[in-house]
């Protein structure tokens, strides 16, 4: 039996294909302007890529931001409920699951792959990707490099903002003032970890930890929070599709 | 849940009270009657109406005024003190005239509860007569219920003032008893509700109830033994996880979450709220000295602005296990501290007795409405 999961994020949309509860494959792509347009692509090339026919596609299950804009999905789910399932799945072990995308960012408690309780951030850019995004920008750097140029700071800057607005001219303060790059950037890092590991303890750590969404693909981050909730944080091999993958396995 | 073709038709009634309402309040005043706003549940109704006065709900629930409200107050206040005074200079200083009834108000009875409303209050009375009714902070306190007494003494001097009748025992005893009539109305509807698939749905419930202190008391309780008739006699099949709304009050206009999660097919079966339980739940002692009854009874509304508040906690304990709730949905508006860090201690009770919370904290803008609808559905998955 053949099934696809689409999570239709704010930032990418993430499609997997399963075959028999196997990821047979999966596909990656900016979401752009149009949630419906994206999911439609990523679903097709997903196939293409898989040399599957439509008509083998057993059932499609949406979830992400723009789940109920996927009118051809056959069920939405939140990706709450997703990503613990693909966690449970790819990681058994793993009770509280991290989740960095570009629209927000969660922490989910999990027992035998089922939510138990969650958290969300507010409804502002602070504290997900898109704060990386915009603060990288503002040290005129990609935002691969932010990660891998933390790693080497030894005296992280203070970005006391956590406003995504305010923190890029608290950026430009701090190159005013000289301070280096790579403590700007992990200063910058340190500040969304900070926000992420409160909602962690606000829930109560359950081992073992995992990290997903697309922050999770930053070494500087992944580190970062090993030190900030002084545990092993483990990652799945490609943390921004357990989402999708979770829907796949819902159907 | 499951939509069927029920049609409650005593909801109407509610619903287009309205105009019928705002023509009843010009022609009393017409009359010579007075119009007493209030914006609290603190505020006894009973003494009110035994005054001869009419009296009329001042809550803002719509989003519209917030910005006219906003060149006096700070953004980052509670958007129902910033709705309700946006509607009151709305009402005074331009054209536009969607809610009349705020600008016919010849006295608004306030009340010291929340820091912001406090301070509103001073900028209101520029605007309409403003008298602030003080309220013990510490209700579980000795002397508590004697300072609350005296401050409804108090109130009755303004009252007999504006409208030069006297309030006597036996106006306030006729008000009670009609007063405790409609609170056990509302106890029979909220009973139908703990049935396995009630009649009645929250958005419907929580409608009527925004209409409690915007309607005459005599009107609000006929509509109300019309819907409870029609209640009685009609099955509908409702299913989904049950849900507790609990936190700030839904004040007239705004639905927002409630919708939602009705729509993403929660049941909500109880609110613990202004326009929920607080509104009704205790009865007024009708064997006691009014005045005294009185202030037993409302002192004991257990609003997040009172220290401590164990009472809100026990009776969240309590309705979630008569109405058989599987989740709560904690509701804070922005900046209201008190609920907002009561949210804490409630949280860790309902913990402690195995009901899971998802916490809300929105305004009345739609611009939220995606991410909590995510968080509906998640929550609402993890009760299935």
């Amino acid at each position: 039996m053949i099934s696809v999961g689409i999570d239709a994020g704010a930032a990418t949309t993430k499609a997997v294909v399963l075959r028999d509860n196997e990821i047979a494959g999966y596909i990656i792509i900016p979401t752009g302007f149009d949630f419906r347009k994206a999911g439609e692509k990523a679903y097709e090339e997903v196939l293409s890529k898989c040399g599957i026919n439509k008509i083998e596609v057993g059932k499609i299950l949406a979830t992400g931001y723009g789940r109920s804009s996927i009118g051809f999905a056959d069920k939405t789910i939140s990706e709450i409920t997703a990503h613990a399932r693909g966690v449970g799945y790819l990681i058994p072990a793993a009770h509280t699951i991290i989740d960095i995308g570009g629209q927000d960012s969660k922490v989910i408690i999990t027992e035998n792959g089922k939510v138990v309780d969650f958290l969300m951030n507010d409804r502002c850019a602070a504290g997900t990707g898109k704060f990386l995004e915009y603060t990288a920008k503002a040290l005129e750097i990609s935002l691969n490099e932010l990660g891998t140029l933390a790693l080497v700071s030894k005296n992280p800057a203070k970005i006391s903002s956590m406003c995504t607005v305010f923190a890029e001219s608290e950026v430009i303060s701090l190159r005013a003032q000289k301070t280096k790059k790579e403590d700007i950037a992990a200063g910058l890092i340190e500040s969304i970890i900070l926000r992420a590991t409160s909602m962690v303890k606000k829930l109560g750590i359950k081992p073992e930890v995992a990290f997903v969404g697309g922050v999770a693909k930053n070494p500087g981050v992944v580190k970062a929070f090993e030190k900030a909730l002084d545990t092993r944080v483990q990652l799945p091999e490609e943390p921004q599709i357990t989402g999708a993958f979770g829907a796949a396995l819902l159907i | 849940m499951v939509e069927d073709s029920i049609f409650l038709r005593s909801l109407d009634l509610f619903k287009d009270a309205f105009p019928g309402r705002i023509n009843q309040i010009l022609k009393s005043k017409e009359d010579g009657k007075k119009i007493v706003g209030t914006l609290c549940l603190y505020v006894p109704d009973e003494i009110i109406y035994a005054c001869g006065a009419d009296r009329v709900i001042l809550c803002g629930g719509r989003s519209a005024p917030i910005v006219a409200a906003e060149e006096y107050l700070p953004r980052n206040l509670c958007p129902l003190i910033k709705s309700s005074f946006g509607s009151v200079i709305d009402q005074k200083c331009s054209k536009t005239k969607s809610c009349p009834h705020f600008g016919l108000v010849d006295l608004i009875v306030a009340e010291a509860t929340c820091d912001g409303k406090k301070k509103m209050y001073e900028l209101l009375d520029k605007y309409i007569p403003t008298y602030v009714m003080d309220l013990p902070q510490k209700p579980e306190n000795q002397n508590a219920l004697e300072y609350y007494i005296k401050e409804l003494d108090s109130l009755k001097d303004v009252l007999e003032k504006l409208t030069g009748n006297k309030i006597t025992d036996v106006l306030l005893r006729k008000e009670i008893k009609s007063a405790n009539e409609t609170r056990r109305l509302l106890h029979a509807l909220y009973e139908l509700r703990k049935r396995d698939s009630p009649p009645i749905r929250g958005t419907e419930m929580l409608k009527v109830l925004q209409q409690m202190h915007f309607l005459a008391p005599d009107e609000f309780r006929k509509n109300l033994v019309l819907l409870l008739d029609e209640l009685k006699v009609k099955k509908r099949e409702s299913s989904g996880p049950r849900i507790m709304i609990s936190g700030c009050p839904m004040a007239s206009g705004n639905m927002k979450v409630p919708e939602i999660i009705e729509n993403r097919g929660g049941l909500i079966v109880v609110e613990e709220s202004c326009t929920g339980t607080r509104a009704f739940w205790d009865l007024v002692d009708e064997n006691k000295e009014p005045m005294r009854a009185l202030a037993e009874r409302y002192l004991k509304i257990p609003c997040a602005c009172m220290s401590p508040n164990d009472r809100r906690i026990a009776q969240i304990l309590q309705l979630a296990g008569d109405f058989n709730v599987d989740g709560v949905v904690y509701y804070t508006l922005q900046f209201c501290h008190g609920y907002n860090v009561e949210k804490y201690r409630v949280g860790e009770a309902l913990k402690q007795s195995g009901i899971p919370l998802l916490s809300i904290e929105t305004d009345y803008s739609g611009a939220d409405s995606e991410q909590i609808k995510t968080r509906v559905d998640a929550f609402l998955e993890m009760l299935e």
